[in-house]
């Protein structure tokens, strides 16, 4: 018995260094599809958003194979999980080129993850285009040859108009911030202090919180203490809904402007009704279920039923546009190198995509495609996001 | 004040259910010296299990809770025959790997199964919010407590008034001697796991209004947990629930005067530190060493 | 060529193959290699720490973390990464020796909650600690190392890395066999002995600690080079689990375990890349299928296979082995006034004797009469309450065992204490530097030291193979060997716990040739033994012990007519049995029949064919020496073991084998020797307790019958069982036994550590149920007393019946006094 067990390890043992051999000898090159790399995170508490990111790149993938291709060729998609772990991210991202040969990088959900990725990106020259991470130094990362481009919002520009809101809409004078204690609420401090500086205003604290903790209460006691009368949010979706009940709990009817956290998920289902007092930036929202792109999505996924369904539309879309964008500079540089990929995407205009048609969308100064203009303020109504009225 | 009565409502909501959970732990250890690593993925599968059943196949909570229960207790005892008896017969240690292994394996599983986006499940006791001295707080929050110090009560009132329960006693006391009694030793310890599952599917079920339910809710409860066992001494029920309790306040006082970032740090500091001075936890007793 | 020679070799080989390998492939693959190198470091450290130690860190990931943020803050503070990275691998060595202080004192999951909670601790200082860690962003750019003015490329740095996990390995293999590394394997097989070797237990596992956190250390500074990026979630717990199961997957302990684990677990993704999400699922499940299928690991579980390289060594000549045992300085033992308790109960109180050197002094006395509790005082395993012990001038009372040991004083152990995984060679071998660890990569196994082992083994009359594992020895050997292994230390004082218990009468004469010759060598011989021939025959002065105090302290002659000795062993004549009341035949019918019975633990059979009856009504007594094999005829009848041949039929069912709980079901309850209450629960619970297999549940009048028959326990009805004297819990324990209704009662030492008139109390109580028709088998080394009891009566010796008949036929039998005497064996090797 012993013995016949041994045989089977050893051949299987075998059999996997032979895989190993195969795998290590370069690929060859050949009229294969293109491949593109997602690195996302597709597991964890963010894997909901990393499914959004995966579907619109599908969709994109879909159009644009349906309509013959890219230089001729199919564009492929293969992806890797990176737990939202900076480290497996960086190692998928050169897995991914180095090994798959892959064209261009997708990805980045977590902006940790992105950052970790971005100088590998840079010194192997292959394009990197973000759907959803939005911190600041992504896209503004001081290379001298930027590869690391943007379809998202960005954390300083949002931040901007989040505090324009709040200071319009609801006149706040003293805003407090609760903030994720984690890189994306470490960027958006920076540009909260910033957007507050250059009004020449005072904020009423800044406190951060865990996303696992049950009770955000002394925090935002304390911004109550120091008269805040208006609350910046960063934070993903069940964390947002602490916020939210501890709120609720304290009996505190405040003003909340967000970062986009609260799409992320069913955030009304988890925060309950007070969870629509909740005013969130969003880059992209499916009001009408016609929507072609919708009917679409419901085509390739059919255990989507209703709008509430799609919570992280801005993920897909995001993605959508991302992989339009991307097919267009591949198909002006005429050729899947990197620098090249690169060069084209200055050049690329009249890209019409879901979010917006893209005129000139890159440039070497600003990298990021989306702008303050293409923001929207939404809030959920009956566990949909609509846009708020202005 | 206000801040003080807040962070004392949250960690003793927050204590008691450490405790509960680490009850679990001190119970399966008491018996046979092991534990389920995997504890955390039971405080999970208490939640989603009684989501699943009240949400989606909408039983009313009196039926689909202790039916979440139910199936706690099946999946702590095939943890057990899995995971821990066919190592505990080899006298390998490796259970404790196994155990992880296996907790890793249900909540993928349940992710795969019961999705990946956090859900909410509603009590009616997170509805409203009661004042108590100028703070708010859930009834579910108060709630917490007293179900986790009933159940400890009751469990210690069980184990003396019932034949079962005094049988499974005996095992803790002295397993040979519970063998010379009839006692089927191993029928005991596969119910012990049940038991320990149970209460972490109790803990839960109190939790997860407060939260939300998503398949890696546990993991970090059962860490926690497992440090107040070890701080309460594994073998007293008492010790287990106090170390629970003081946990929870020193976690929640901590959160709130210093900030959640270093919450980590001083606890399991204070902890490494109490171990450090007594390596039995602070109830726990060594044994006689024999030759 | 011998096998550490093959193993250096192949781990040379396979790091050339690595370093060619690394040529042809392309650069993510280079780049795996240098993980796998990484890991390979990392998982060598934490096998001297989990393999080699036996201690189970879940905080090697903490270390790790420590080295990689040493050595980036240190590089990008323009340190050259020639100093960084040894520096970071020193500061997570001292890490690790700071969680060590707290850490060795515990053992199991109190162990792994501070390994876990340094993990933690660590991790959440990167995130807090911005100014010097990055915070979450981590670290980013690190300078390539440079040797005269060359700037090594990303290759380079991963053929560094290669070489470094080679003699990383090399390293491990030269350790596992020096004075180090067989410290830490004792420790790990056994504690105790390890400590009575002259080991301090401390500073072995400090340092287990020490190098597991240094390479540790040295993985991550190479990680963060490699990466060029580190950040907190590179170092979640979830590391380190993955750490162990890589030791665990390639074979803890093992040298080439811990580069095929961290191949694995590091190309194992790269296979499963495509499945992404998938991908934890299958994980764990491959870590339960690998822990179910192959617990040593791919590489134990391939060694297993291979056949072992001996390398011959020849043996010492039994003279010279006896010269090199013979102490330079002879030193004695002056104990006086000896005490402990242990809850408040005197185990042992004012004992007092000497030991001289040249000569041996038995310790005897009846079973609890604290003889082993005075050699764990004298050998430092017990912290004695009161009493001196003086050799050599000082008083060594109170000292640990490490520091007792070095002083000279060596011992063994009456369950005997082998390093397991260790062979018969090597556990001597274990013993020679009295502690002392001499060099981390110097071999223990000198050609000489090995000659010495080797006679030392032979002088000790141990036949076997020097190279068999110690686990896998027959229990006799198992004696010769610890023995063999005391005397490696060259002791002037060798305490002996029953050396001979088990051997066959030809074995006993050889021992006490030998321990006489050592004894004449000048070493002072203490031995505490229940065989009265070997122990006439060689003591020179014997203590004798009863209830904790010394009753006799002379020469074997004096003792052996001393009227307390004999009370205190065969029982004290004064007291006295009521006889059968009723003249009614008991026996017609078989109630028990044991046929060519056999059991045993591990290699050899305590039970040898056993032919046993107990007859309906009759109370039939068991008699032997200690170690006769009394309490594994009772156990295997219970159930408790299973015989390994032979069977066992009540009322005419096979019972052999079946489980405890189904044979209490058929009617067999044991009362087991040492009471064996439920100290927390109430006497009433415990008694309730022995129903529990009943189908009809005990009512009121069933237990006022029991409290009449036991008065004494009327009024401690509701105290907890564990406050009841010795002689209430026994009886409480028989009342449990009869609750049980049962058709058979065995009783284990039922008198044992009771006081006269407790005795006799407890035996009118018996005679009283043997009155009432119960069938009883009773074992007891009271045997007058037992005989005066019994219809019938066996004795067993060496686990054979060499006499059978009724109580009043054995009473006459002189066969009753050789089996307490010595002396039988030869009456049971002639019978058959």
């Amino acid at each position: 018995m012993p013995v016949r067990l041994n045989l089977t390890r050893r051949t299987v043992m075998a059999g996997a260094a032979a895989l190993g051999l195969l795998s290590a000898v370069p690929a060859k090159a050949q009229e294969d599809p293109i491949k593109i790399g997602l690195v996302a995170a597709l597991s964890g508490q963010s894997a909901k958003s990393g499914e959004a990111i995966t579907r619109g790149i599908m969709l994109a993938l879909d159009k644009i194979n349906g309509e013959g291709g890219v230089l001729g060729r199919q564009l492929e998609l293969v992806s890797r999980d990176d737990e939202s772990n900076p480290g497996k991210g960086l190692v998928a991202a050169r897995e991914l080129v180095q090994r798959e040969g892959v064209a261009a990088l997708i990805g980045g959900l977590d902006t940790p993850v992105s950052l970790a990725i971005v100088p590998f990106a840079n010194e192997a020259k292959v394009p990197f285009i973000g759907p959803w991470a939005a911190g600041t130094p992504i896209t503004k990362n001081g290379a001298e040859e930027n590869y690391v481009f943007r379809v998202s919002a960005v954390d300083e520009i949002v931040d901007e108009a989040i505090t324009e809101y709040l200071v319009t809409k609801y006149g706040a004078k003293r805003p407090g911030m609760i903030l994720i204690n984690n890189p994306w609420g470490e960027s958006n401090e920076k540009g909260l202090l910033k957007a507050l500086e250059a009004r020449g205003m005072e904020h009423a604290g800044i406190e951060k919180f865990e996303s696992n903790d049950v009770d955000v209460v002394p925090q935002l006691t304390r911004l109550k203490e120091n008269g805040a009368d208006g609350l910046f949010m960063v934070a993903n979706v069940a964390p947002s809904a602490q916020v939210v009940k501890s709120l609720d709990k304290m009996g505190w009817d405040v003003p909340i402007a967000s970062h986009w956290g609260p799409a992320g998920g069913r955030f009304t289902e988890l925060a309950g009704a007070s969870g629509e007092k909740v005013h969130f930036i969003q880059t992209f929202l499916f009001t009408d279920p016609e929507h072609p792109l919708f009917v679409k999505l419901q085509e390739m996924f059919p255990e989507i039923e209703t709008l509430a369904d799609v919570t992280p539309a801005t993920g897909i879309a995001n993605a959508y546009d991302s992989v339009l964008l991307l097919a267009a500079a591949i198909e002006a540089a005429g050729s899947t190198d990197g620098p090249a990929i690169r060069e084209a995407m200055y050049g690329i205009s009249g890209v019409e995509g879901v979010i917006k048609t893209y005129d000139t969308p890159f440039t070497p100064d600003n990298q990021d495609a989306l702008g303050p203009n293409d923001y929207l303020f939404s809030q959920f109504v009956d566990g949909q996001i609509i846009p708020l009225a202005d | 004040m206000t801040l003080f009565v807040t962070a004392l409502v949250t960690g003793l909501g927050l204590g008691a259910m450490y405790g509960l959970i680490a009850l679990g732990f001190q119970i399966t250890y008491s018996v046979c010296s092991r534990v389920n690593f995997a504890q955390g993925s039971m405080v999970m599968l208490g939640a989603v299990l009684g989501y699943v059943l009240t949400e989606r196949a909408g039983l009313p909570v009196i039926v689909a809770y202790p039916l979440a229960l139910v199936g706690c207790a099946l999946m702590g005892m095939l943890v057990e025959l899995l995971l821990v008896r066919p190592f505990a017969v080899r006298g390998s240690e490796a259970w404790l790997m196994a155990t992880v292994a296996g907790g890793i394996l249900l909540d993928n599983a349940v992710m795969f199964t019961f999705g990946n986006e956090p859900r909410s499940l509603p009590s009616p006791l997170v509805e409203q919010t009661w004042q108590i001295f100028g703070t708010g707080v859930y009834p579910q929050q108060l709630l917490i407590p007293l179900v986790a110090v009933g159940l400890a009560v009751s469990l210690h009132v069980l184990f003396r008034r019932t034949r079962q329960g005094r049988a499974l006693l005996a095992v803790v006391q002295n397993p040979e001697a519970a063998r010379l009694m009839g006692i089927n030793t191993t029928a005991m310890i596969s119910g012990s796991f049940a038991l320990s599952a149970v209460l972490a599917g109790v803990a839960g079920l109190l939790i997860a209004p407060l939260l939300s339910v998503h398949s890696d809710m546990g993991t970090l409860f059962g860490i926690k947990a497992f440090a107040v066992a070890i701080l309460g001494g594994m073998t007293s029920a008492s010790g287990v629930m106090i170390a629970g309790f003081l946990y929870g306040l020193v976690e929640a006082l901590v959160t709130t005067y210093l900030g959640s970032s270093y919450t980590y740090i001083v606890v399991f500091a204070l902890l490494i530190a109490v171990l450090a001075v007594r390596p039995n936890g602070l109830f726990g007793t060594a044994a006689l060493r024999k030759v | 060529m011998s096998e550490s020679r093959l193993l250096d070799l192949s781990i040379l080989a396979l790091g050339v193959l690595a370093l060619a390998f690394l040529g042809v492939v392309n650069g993510y693959m280079q780049f795996v290699f240098g993980l796998v190198a990484i890991w390979t470091i990392l998982c060598t450290g934490l096998n001297v720490l989990f393999g080699l130690t036996g201690l189970v860190s879940l905080g090697q990931v903490g270390f790790f973390a420590v080295g990689a943020y040493a050595h980036a803050i240190l590089s990008q503070a323009g340190v050259s990464f020639w100093l960084s990275l040894p520096a970071g691998a020193l500061v997570a060595a001292a890490v690790g020796c700071v969680l060590a202080i707290p850490a060795v004192r515990m053992a199991g999951p109190f162990l792994a909650m501070v390994t876990i909670a340094f993990a933690f601790i660590v991790e959440h200082l990167a995130i807090e600690w911005r100014a010097l860690t990055g915070g979450q962003n981590g670290l980013f750019g690190f300078d390539q190392p440079a040797i005269f003015g060359y700037v090594f490329t990303e290759a380079d740095l991963i053929r560094l890395a290669i070489v470094l996990a080679a003699l990383g390995l090399l390293a491990y293999r030269r350790l596992s066999v020096s004075g180090w590394g067989i410290a830490m394997a004792a420790l790990r097989d056994q504690e105790v002995s390890a400590g009575s070797l002259g080991y301090d237990p401390f500073l072995t596992k400090l340092a287990a600690f020490a190098i597991a956190a240094g390479a540790a250390g040295l993985a991550g500074g190479l990680f963060a080079s490699l990466m060029q990026f580190i950040a907190p979630s590179n170092f979640v717990l979830s590391q380190s689990i993955l750490f162990l199961f890589a030791v665990i997957l390639g074979g803890a302990g093992t040298v080439l375990g811990p580069l095929v684990g961290a191949a694995v677990a590091v190309l194992l993704p790269e296979f499963l890349a495509g499945l992404a999400e998938y991908r934890l699922l299958f994980f764990g499940a491959l870590l339960v299928a690998v822990l179910l299928v192959a617990p040593r690991g791919i590489v134990g579980t391939i060694a297993a296979f291979l056949p072992r390289r001996a390398q011959p060594a020849s043996a010492v000549t039994p003279e010279e082995a006896l010269a090199f045992v013979s102490p330079e300085t002879p030193e004695g033992l002056r104990v006086s006034g000896l005490g402990i308790s242990f809850g408040g109960v005197k185990a042992v109180s004012g004992a007092a004797f000497e030991a001289r050197p040249g000569e041996v002094t038995a310790i005897i006395g009846p079973n609890g009469a604290g003889k082993t509790t005075l050699l764990n005082m004298i050998s430092g395993f017990y912290r004695p309450g009161e009493g001196r012990i003086e050799t050599g001038g000082t008083d060594i009372a109170g000292w640990s065992m490490h520091a007792t040991a070095r002083q000279g004083i060596a011992r063994t152990y009456q369950a005997t204490r082998l390093f397991g995984s260790l062979s018969a060679e090597e556990n001597v071998l274990a013993a020679f530097p009295r502690g002392r660890f001499s060099g981390v990569f110097t071999a223990l196994g000198t050609a000489e030291r090995r000659a010495m082992a080797q006679g030392l083994l032979q002088l000790v009359g141990y036949e076997g193979a020097a190279e068999t594992l110690a686990s896998d020895l027959p229990h006799v050997d198992r004696r010769l060997i610890e023995i063999a292994r005391a005397l490696a230390m060259r002791p002037r004082m060798l305490l002996l716990d029953e050396p001979a218990a088990g051997l066959m009468q030809g074995d006993k004469r050889a021992m006490s040739q030998v321990l006489r010759r050592l004894a004449d060598a000048g070493i002072a011989v203490v031995l505490v033994e229940h065989d009265m021939e070997l122990v006439m025959g060689i003591s020179d002065r014997i203590l004798a012990m009863d209830a904790g105090e010394p009753i006799a302290f002379d020469t074997p002659e004096a003792v052996r007519a001393d009227a307390r000795v004999i009370a205190a062993y065969l029982g004290e004549g004064t007291l006295s049995v009521p006889a059968r009341s009723l003249a009614h035949e008991p026996g017609a019918m078989d109630t028990l029949i044991a046929k060519d019975l056999c059991a045993g633990y591990g290699a050899a059979d305590v039970l040898q064919s056993v032919n046993l009856r107990v007859g309906k009504g009759e109370l039939v007594a068991l008699l032997g020496a200690n170690g006769a094999g009394k309490s594994t005829f009772l156990r295997t009848v219970s159930g408790l073991m299973a015989p390994t041949s032979g069977h066992v039929i009540l009322n005419d069912g096979y019972i052999g084998g079946l489980p405890p709980h189904q044979i209490v079901e058929r009617g067999v309850v044991l009362v087991p020797e040492g009471r064996q209450v439920f100290p927390e629960l109430s006497v009433a619970y415990n008694i309730e307790l022995g129903a529990y297999r009943r189908k009809t549940r005990p009512d009121a009048s069933e237990l006022e019958a029991i409290l009449q028959r036991f008065p004494r326990l009327r009024d401690r009805l509701h105290a907890r069982a564990g406050l009841l004297s010795g002689g209430e819990q026994q009886m409480m324990a028989i009342a449990r036994g009869l609750m049980a209704s049962p058709k058979l009662l065995l009783l284990d030492e039922p008198s044992l550590g009771l006081s006269p008139g407790m005795v006799e109390e407890l035996y009118a109580i018996l005679a009283e149920l043997r009155n009432d028709g119960i069938t009883i088998l009773l074992v007891d080394q009271m045997a007058s007393l037992a005989l005066a009891a019994a219809d019938r009566g066996y004795i067993l010796e060496q686990g054979r019946i060499v006499a059978a008949g009724s109580a009043q036929e054995l009473l006459q039998d002189d066969a009753l006094i050789a089996a307490y005497l010595g002396g039988g064996q030869e009456r049971a090797e002639a019978a058959q």
